[in-house]
């Protein structure tokens, strides 16, 4: 069992805000302490830029950005740190994969497949991609619970098929991908498996041999490291297939008036100042989670979804999206009131201290599919407890009962 | 709660004055919030260069429903560039409301439905 009361005394926003009742974390998380001591540290003791300097305040900044790359690659269970590139998130990391692997590999006619439940940072790098190559983008839909039919899968997946891109689990449905299921599936065709894995990897046990897709994408911010720091991980034989799409400096063994060679991955990927302070701080995020029990914090997480879904189902009018089991989520519920407006209902909420998302979280083909308007999500994550939820819901009744 | 949840602006949202679909207007459009995805549909009866009725409907939240039907009231026996002028200063100033940014959009939904339907309508 997790001590809440413990952990949210790790989490200076809690004090300078008692009232708020934060259930936004699929957006961001709030930081721990030992980050925010992290990032001032950089700053105030070891600031320096890497890799140019050959005095020792460059150098140790130098290795501490090594060790930070180390100790992502080891906390995703890569096999070298050579495959993880830094990136300032989820968002530039799937971009990088569309420009930098996508653009320079796919054919007129090549087949691209991405879900109908992605953000629309995992679609619109597709989307442009194949727009700009002739390949043909197909979207997989998926149940009611957000999983993809075997059927699904045989319809669209086939020889022509080279990239499919999915979330590892969906920041408006919750629902997990079985990730190392699809892998199998993909590579039977020789295509490649990019995973958005932003909204499990502050939830779930990431090991990505295990998985064995071949891009893995993430941010720091949602897994308390600071923001403007994210990862992609790139299996190593397809670091050779990719060409950077960014250049300047850091990024360059030498460069003449009429010729560049590049320097190897992952550097020739990071063109330009990396960001030190972020690097190094969300591996202290690694860390505290690491401290804290990723084990604990999934069975945490798994008891506020039973209590918020069978809270939810007791009030009238309330629809929940995707699955009704627990187990099948990550740490969130999207839901509706029908007759309500979900911005009303924030409205209400936000006035009682409850910190929710509405709208329709950057996944508008979803919300389409659905035939559905916007909706509410509530999102939890280590410091929040049953009383939080339990208040959600009388809330929620009180507003419900104020509009009907 | 503080002045968003008024009684008597409760009382609007519940049964707007001014909801519902004209028939024969002169002039009919359909509006989307991107934000939220709110739809507006919009129709305006003019004669001899006045607004003699107009009507909104759709899926609306409070702020927008306020925002629709203030406005509606307020152009209705208005001629064209009386109504033109109406901008968005002047529509928060009616509503009365005090919302944060991201809720401005709700309440001038009709306002640019209004005002591209004006333009239509004069080409």
């Amino acid at each position: 069992m997790l001590n809440i009361t413990k952990i949210k005394a790790d989490f200076p926003i809690f004090k300078n805000h008692p009232e708020l009742i934060y259930l936004d974390n699929a957006a961001t998380s709030q930081k721990p302490q030992i980050v925010i001591d992290r990032i001032t540290k950089f700053y105030s003791n070891e600031n320096a830029n890497v890799h140019r300097g050959v005095y020792p305040l460059s150098e140790e900044a130098s290795e501490a950005y090594d060790e930070a790359r180390q100790k992502v690659a080891s906390f995703i269970g890569a096999r070298t740190n050579r495959e993880i590139i830094f990136t300032k998130g989820t968002t530039e990391s799937l971009n990088l994969v569309a420009q930098s692997y996508a653009l320079n590999n796919l054919k007129k006619d090549d087949e691209v497949l991405v879900t109908d439940f992605e953000h629309h940072s995992n679609f619109l790098p597709w989307q442009n991609v194949c727009q700009k190559t002739g390949a043909i983008l197909k979207i997989l839909n998926s149940d009611e619970k957000g999983f993809i039919s075997d059927e699904e899968w045989q319809k669209k997946l086939n020889k022509k098929t080279k990239i499919v891109a999915i979330a590892h689990a969906s920041n408006v449905l919750g629902t997990i991908s079985d990730i190392k299921k699809i892998a199998e599936l993909v590579h039977g065709v020789d295509a490649v498996l990019v995973v958005d894995g932003a909204q499990a990897i502050p939830h779930l046990q990431v090991d990505v041999q295990n998985l064995d897709c071949d891009f893995y994408a993430f941010s720091g911010h949602k897994m308390l490291g600071p923001m403007g720091i994210g990862v992609l991980y790139v299996k190593e034989e397809i670091l050779a297939k990719m060409v950077p799409y960014q250049l300047g400096g850091g990024m360059i063994e030498s460069v003449s008036l009429d010729d560049v060679i590049f320097a190897d991955y992952p550097e020739k990927f990071e063109a330009g100042t990396p960001n030190v302070a972020g690097a190094i701080a969300l591996t202290s995020a690694m860390d505290y989670l690491l401290a804290t029990g990723l084990e604990e914090i999934r069975k945490h997480e798994i008891l506020l979804s039973e209590f918020l879904l069978a809270g939810l189902a007791k009030i009238e009018k309330v629809r929940i999206f995707g699955s009704a089991s627990a187990n099948e989520r990550t740490g969130l519920v999207s839901f509706y009131v029908e007759g309500v407006h979900a911005h009303d209902l924030s409205d209400y909420l936000a006035k009682r201290g409850l910190a929710l998302r509405a709208g329709f979280h950057c996944a508008m083909p979803l919300h389409q599919s659905r035939a559905c308007g916007a909706t509410l999500r509530a999102s939890y994550y280590l410091y929040n407890s049953e009383k939080d939820l339990e208040f959600l819901l009388t809330s929620l009744e009180e507003a419900i009962s104020y509009y009907g | 709660m503080d002045d968003l949840y008024r009684s008597e602006l409760m009382e609007v949202y519940k049964d707007p004055t001014h909801r519902g679909h004209l028939s024969n207007p002169s002039i009919a459009l359909e509006k989307q919030n991107a934000f939220c995805g709110d739809h507006l549909h919009l129709s305006l009866k003019i004669k001899n260069n006045i607004i003699e009725d107009a009507k909104f409907d759709g899926e609306m939240c409070f702020v927008s429903i306020i925002g629709a039907d203030f406005l509606i009231e307020e152009i209705i026996g208005k001629t064209i560039e009386e109504a033109k002028k109406i901008d968005q200063k002047k529509l928060l100033e009616l509503i009365d409301l005090n919302l944060t940014t991201s809720r401005i959009a709700c309440a001038t939904l009709t306002l640019k439905a209004l005002q591209e339907a004006l333009n239509k309508y004069e080409k």
